[in-house]
């Protein structure tokens, strides 16, 4: 767990980050998201102490960070940058391996996990354990960035836009799979970005900041639904938030049971998004779509009317 | 591919170091066989009593050249390259330009003038020419050592820095390999400029490759002139292209990086 109360950082006269509180319990992912100089990257630096925060409190794990010593620290907490930073003179295992062997693992141990982080990342490890950063796509190096980050199976991971440099396909898919290692891994992860969409994606806890204060943190629903001021708002994309809201609510959520009614043409599987059901109404021409199991087995149906009347009433329930 | 490469690799490697061994040869054949050439230097010198420079052996002054270049380049490396790390430090930071402008004032101080201010303090002798190759010889290695230094990424800096290395381990497995390329071609343009100013030496009673050129300047013999000249260019020539197969590693390895 990872707890920042009223915590500032000052760079002589200027103020970074201005007493910000935030907790991310265990196995969360935190997404810190604002426009460049909010103070963003500040406070995730702040974590590993790369740099040293001027007031306030940091606790990692019940402890204060000052606590710790700053090499052993680090070498427990899992960090990932844009560029990388993958030392381009050694080899993609060698890079993986660097953590595990600060902490003097065994030759065989370190190896034995390269091997099994080539394989979470999809690294083929007779194809790529030998080729140089400067041999690896974007994508590719990005995900050894990753693999280094998670090599001495750290519980905290810090993520500074590690994706804000590659093509949006593969951003897309790296957020897809960091999703599914995030799943299985369960770490604490704070995670830095401009890219209020990735944030949606990703985060379980939202923080917005701004000239370095937090103008507003929840849950991306909660957010979403209802945005402190304009300023978040134009973040979470203006008219686009009904759509955004609709991309993290599933279709099982709002579907009624099979009734008597009529089955519609098109089927939606239910763990879809209710975005993805509305585009299917707009292709289709239908104001209704049956919802299928995995097996393709109708199982209820979603009709456009209810979507619209349940969205007015998670709006009323937000307010309150 | 990987096949191709690894095809090309050994024989790219074989092929640099055919300069060398050719350089080589012929500074050997010039050091232990000059007199072999007496037809050309008569032909340079047709009046002189006597071509070929015998007052002492080729082998010998060979010796004495590399013993005193050797030794400066020993030095400044060590000097150089500790201060090029120390003012790279965050501690040492304050010293940068200081350490910079020092660097070049020893250059731009004619090695000639060292000479004429050493020897009334250390006497004739190899010991003002070491001196004056060492001042002469630190700009292109510590200028070169803070370029590689400060060259390396922030990025990769700071991954080493969060990853949980120590200072220490940051300079010594990232930012040194990293610089290493750039600091021996410091290394190298100082070693290859200090062996043609080591003749200098010749003037101030160190014997080296400088005695037949300064003794053919002042007996009118330009055969004595070209013996030295030739066998210094060979040398030159000899640990430049060994240099060269030096960095080649170094470079590709890093190659688009």
């Amino acid at each position: 767990m990872i707890e920042l109360s009223h915590v500032s950082k000052r760079f002589g006269e200027e103020t970074a980050v201005d007493d910000i509180s935030l907790r991310v319990p265990k196995g969360k992912f935190c997404a810190l998201v604002g426009t460049s100089g909010c103070g963003k990257s500040t406070t995730l630096r702040m974590i590993n102490r790369l740099i040293e925060h001027s007031e306030g409190d940091i606790i990692l794990d019940g402890q204060a960070i000052e606590v710790y010593d700053p090499v052993k620290l680090r070498r427990r907490i899992g960090y990932v940058i844009q560029h990388t930073g993958l030392f381009p003179h050694w080899n993609v295992a060698r890079n993986i391996g660097l953590v595990p062997r600060l902490l003097k693992w065994s030759a065989a141990d370190v190896q034995g996990r390269v091997e099994e982080l080539m394989d979470l990342l999809g690294l083929p490890v007779g194809e790529f354990a030998h080729k140089y950063p400067h041999q690896l796509s974007g994508g590719q190096a990005q995900r050894v960035g990753v693999a280094r980050a998670l090599a001495a199976d750290p519980d905290i991971l810090l993520m500074d836009e590690p994706f804000g440099a590659l093509d949006p396909i593969t951003r897309e898919k790296l957020q897809d799979e960091l999703a599914k290692i995030q799943a299985r891994l369960h770490k604490t992860v704070v995670f830095v970005t401009h890219d209020m969409d990735e944030a949606l994606k990703l985060a379980d806890h939202l923080v917005v900041m701004r000239e370095g204060r937090i103008v507003q943190q929840g849950s991306p629903l909660a957010l979403l639904q209802q945005p402190a001021d304009s300023f978040v708002e134009s973040l979470l994309g203006g008219l686009e938030r009904g759509l955004k809201q609709a991309a993290l609510t599933r279709v099982k959520d709002h579907m009624t049971s099979m009734g008597p009614t009529l089955p519609a043409q098109s089927r939606i599987p239910a763990d879809f998004s209710l975005r993805q059901a509305l585009s299917m109404m707009l292709r289709d021409h239908s104001d209704r779509l049956t919802v299928v199991d995995q097996h393709d087995v109708p199982i209820g149906e979603l009709s456009l009317r209810r979507i619209i009347k349940e969205a007015q009433l998670d709006k009323g329930s937000a307010r309150e | 591919m990987s096949n191709s490469l690894s095809i090309a690799q050994p024989r790219k490697r074989a092929l640099l170091w055919l300069w060398p061994l050719m350089w080589g040869t012929l500074l050997l054949l010039s050091v232990v066989a000059m007199s072999a050439a007496e037809p050309l230097f008569r032909w340079i010198e047709p009046d002189a009593r006597q071509v070929i420079y015998d007052r002492a052996d080729f082998y010998v002054l060979l010796g004495r050249h590399l013993l005193v270049v050797g030794i400066a380049a020993l030095v400044t490396v060590v000097v150089g390259v500790s201060a090029g790390i120390v003012v790279t430090r965050e501690r040492g930071s304050d010293f940068l330009p200081l350490v910079g402008q020092l660097a070049s004032l020893g250059q731009t101080f004619p090695p000639v003038a060292v000479l004429a201010l050493a020897v009334p303090v250390l006497g004739f002798g190899t010991l003002p020419i070491i001196v004056a190759l060492m001042l002469y010889g630190m700009l292109p290695i510590v200028r070169n050592t803070l370029a590689g230094l400060q060259e390396v990424d922030i990025d990769i800096k700071t991954a080493a820095h969060a990853m949980g290395m120590t200072p220490t381990q940051t300079l010594r497995y990232v930012e040194l390999p990293l610089a290493a390329p750039v600091i021996l071609a410091g290394i190298r343009t100082s070693v290859t400029i200090n062996i043609a100013t080591a003749a200098l030496g010749a003037t101030v009673g160190a014997s080296n490759l400088g005695d037949p050129i300064i003794s053919g300047i002042v007996n009118g013999n330009m055969a004595y002139v070209v013996q030295g000249a030739l066998t210094i260019a060979l040398l030159a020539l000899t640990v430049d292209s060994l240099f060269e197969v030096l960095q080649q590693p170094l470079r590709s390895r890093l190659s688009a990086a």
